[in-house]
């Protein structure tokens, strides 16, 4: 065939093209770790290009000084797991309702539901900010979660699931004795876990991201996330911009999500689609 | 007895026996299941969203002035130039624009770009996706911290290969001109990784004979991408632009490491500047009618691509 010498050319060139890409997408990761570990503002052309004059980790001792980690640490786990446990029960017993259940005013409470999918919570801070300070809650884990608790999109998307099981394997379970939580429980519930799992991987990573909502509701460190801590990093620092600090800062923040990405790339990947594809 | 007879009676044999106590849970039931979800909703959609809408018709008081009703003040304010506010927000809202319309079509446009050169078989796959999606992971503001550096006048990685061919360095960052570009920027590096996985998605999707029958036909690459993929993809794109424009408005978290809006407001963000104002008492009516008016540029969006997506040409069966 006259096609194949022309064909393996063009896939040796997209690969070029798709390593270049890609050092080029990698170079803001890679170049953040080079700086955390290279002495504190040393120009690029002091000592080895890539190390500088000597190995250090004197930028990450430096970091763990200005604010407390370990609380914002504390703060992000009970922030993004809170949310997490939360909207896993609620979205699923309402998108059982929803996918299986017949009641008066269905369509409508569903439509208000969905409501939230086209106004994001991220755009509502000065209403939500004024809501949360009426309920006396200011500068509390509870209003960092509140607002996401209830979540639209995993409604719809474990209603979709829902709807993919056979309604005849609910009958058997009846049948079998099951009232309406055993179903949900035995029947929905194990082939829907995709879903769910997908829904979850994208509530984390959003959660664990977050940060103008925190910083407006909250000032204590014990209630602030690590992103908070970050941009206290990047205040104290502005004087001399200790780039060094601040990339160690980013790396402290974002290592557990890509410690978790490395580990999990596929489901992580299928979850985006996922919840996108619905 | 057959199955269905048996369940029948079952269920017979149990609503004579369950009375009126258990029919009554029957209905009841399917509201508590979805109470919690419409109670937080409610409380944290619908309700600051009238709420917003109330607050951006009045005037905030001081200790001399009591809070006062001014209609659509707030609002004519922000649309004339002449006014202190309405003079940055036409700028921001401006800025705004730009900043989505180019973010968006270029981030899909490279996403496309991507899913294409990594749709086959192919070694370390796992690298590329890594290093295309990892963006999306981590925090805009550690995006940002990052870029801050890269941006840097001196020690900065972009300034230091500028100057080594010999060009000028730039401000990146404080520059009027380059500032929004530097955001933009940063957005793009971010978000093109969504777009390549959802492409990439699609483009595993579709049917391979489609393929093989232009390949006979003696169709170009070109051809084959232009008349056949990005027909077959109009859904994926047309999802994709609906999310990423949702998404762009929202995206404003890296400015706080990259120039927070100045100077003079020529880098800033609606929301962002909604975010350095909710606080001052004053401009409460006009960061209400900033949100509202976010609201109605967000659900005009919407609209028009459930306009297009009506309207797409089905290529499905």
């Amino acid at each position: 065939m006259r096609i194949k010498p022309f064909k393996r050319v063009r896939n040796a060139l997209s690969t070029l093209l798709l390593v270049g890409a890609a050092i080029f997408w990698l170079i803001p990761l890679i170049w953040s770790v080079l700086i955390a570990v290279r002495p504190e503002n040393e120009p690029i052309v002091t000592g080895n290009i890539f190390v500088g004059s000597r190995l250090t980790l004197e930028n990450f001792q430096n970091v763990v000084r200005v604010t407390n980690w370990g609380e914002h640490f504390y703060a992000t786990l009970r922030f993004v797991f809170g949310v997490l446990v939360v909207q896993v029960v609620t979205i699923t017993l309402a998108a059982y309702a929803f996918a299986r259940m017949r009641f008066w005013g269905k369509r409508l409470f569903f439509g208000l539901i969905l409501i939230q999918l086209m106004i994001p919570a991220a755009v509502l801070i000065v209403p939500n900010f004024a809501t949360i300070s009426a309920l006396g809650l200011y500068d509390t884990m509870w209003a960092l979660m509140l607002p996401y608790m209830g979540s639209a999109f995993g409604t719809f998307l474990m209603r979709q699931a829902f709807k993919q099981v056979p309604l005849e394997l609910e009958d058997a379970a009846r049948i079998d004795g099951c009232g309406w939580f055993g179903v949900l429980w035995n029947v929905y519930l194990p082939p829907s876990l995709p879903s769910l799992v997908a829904f979850s991987l994208v509530s984390i990573t959003t959660r664990w991201n977050e940060f103008l909502w925190p910083m407006i509701v909250t000032q204590s460190s014990e209630n602030r996330p690590l992103t908070i801590g970050l941009s206290r990093v990047l205040r104290t620092s502005e004087v001399g911009a200790l780039y060094g600090q601040i990339t160690a800062g980013v790396l402290i923040v974002i290592f557990p999500l890509m410690l978790l990405f490395m580990l999990f790339q596929r489901q992580f990947i299928n979850s985006f689609v996922r919840s996108g594809l619905k | 007895m057959s199955h269905i007879e048996s369940f029948l009676d079952y269920r017979a044999a149990r609503s004579l026996t369950t009375g009126k106590y258990t029919r009554l849970w029957q209905n009841v039931l399917p509201y508590l299941l979805i109470l919690p979800t419409f109670a937080f909703v409610m409380l944290f959609t619908l309700l600051p969203t009238v709420n917003a809408l109330i607050q951006s018709l009045y005037q905030p008081g001081n200790a001399r002035v009591p809070t006062r009703y001014v209609g659509l003040q707030n609002y004519l304010d922000l649309f004339n130039p002449n006014t202190l506010i309405g003079a940055d927000f036409l700028r921001i809202a401006g800025n705004t624009l730009i900043y989505i319309f180019t973010t968006v079509p270029i981030s899909m446009a490279i996403g496309f770009g991507l899913a294409l050169l990594l749709n086959r078989k192919m070694r370390a796959l796992g690298l590329f996706r890594f290093a295309f999606f990892y963006p999306v992971l981590i925090p805009l503001i550690g995006a940002g911290s990052i870029f801050a550096f890269l941006f840097a006048d001196q020690i900065g990685l972009l300034n230091t290969i500028l100057r080594s061919f010999g060009l000028p360095s730039i401000k990146w960052i404080g520059d009027p001109n380059w500032t929004l570009i530097a955001i933009i920027m940063v957005s793009i590096w971010k978000q093109a990784g969504f777009c390549m996985i959802m492409y990439l998605a699609g483009l595993q999707g579709l049917p391979q004979d489609v393929y093989e029958a232009a390949e006979l036909d003696g169709a170009s690459t070109w051809q084959k991408i232009r008349r056949i993929t990005l027909p077959l993809l109009q859904g994926t794109t047309l999802f994709i632009l609906t999310t990423s424009i949702a998404a762009s408005f929202q995206f404003v978290d890296h400015l706080f490491a990259l120039g927070e809006g100045q100077p003079n407001e020529r880098s800033n963000l609606l929301l962002y500047f909604v975010f350095q104002k909710y606080n001052e008492p004053r401009n409460q009516g006009y960061v209400s009618a900033i949100t509202i008016i976010i609201l109605v540029a967000l659900l005009l969006f919407t609209v028009l691509n459930f306009w297009l997506w009506e309207r797409r040409t089905h290529y499905e069966n």
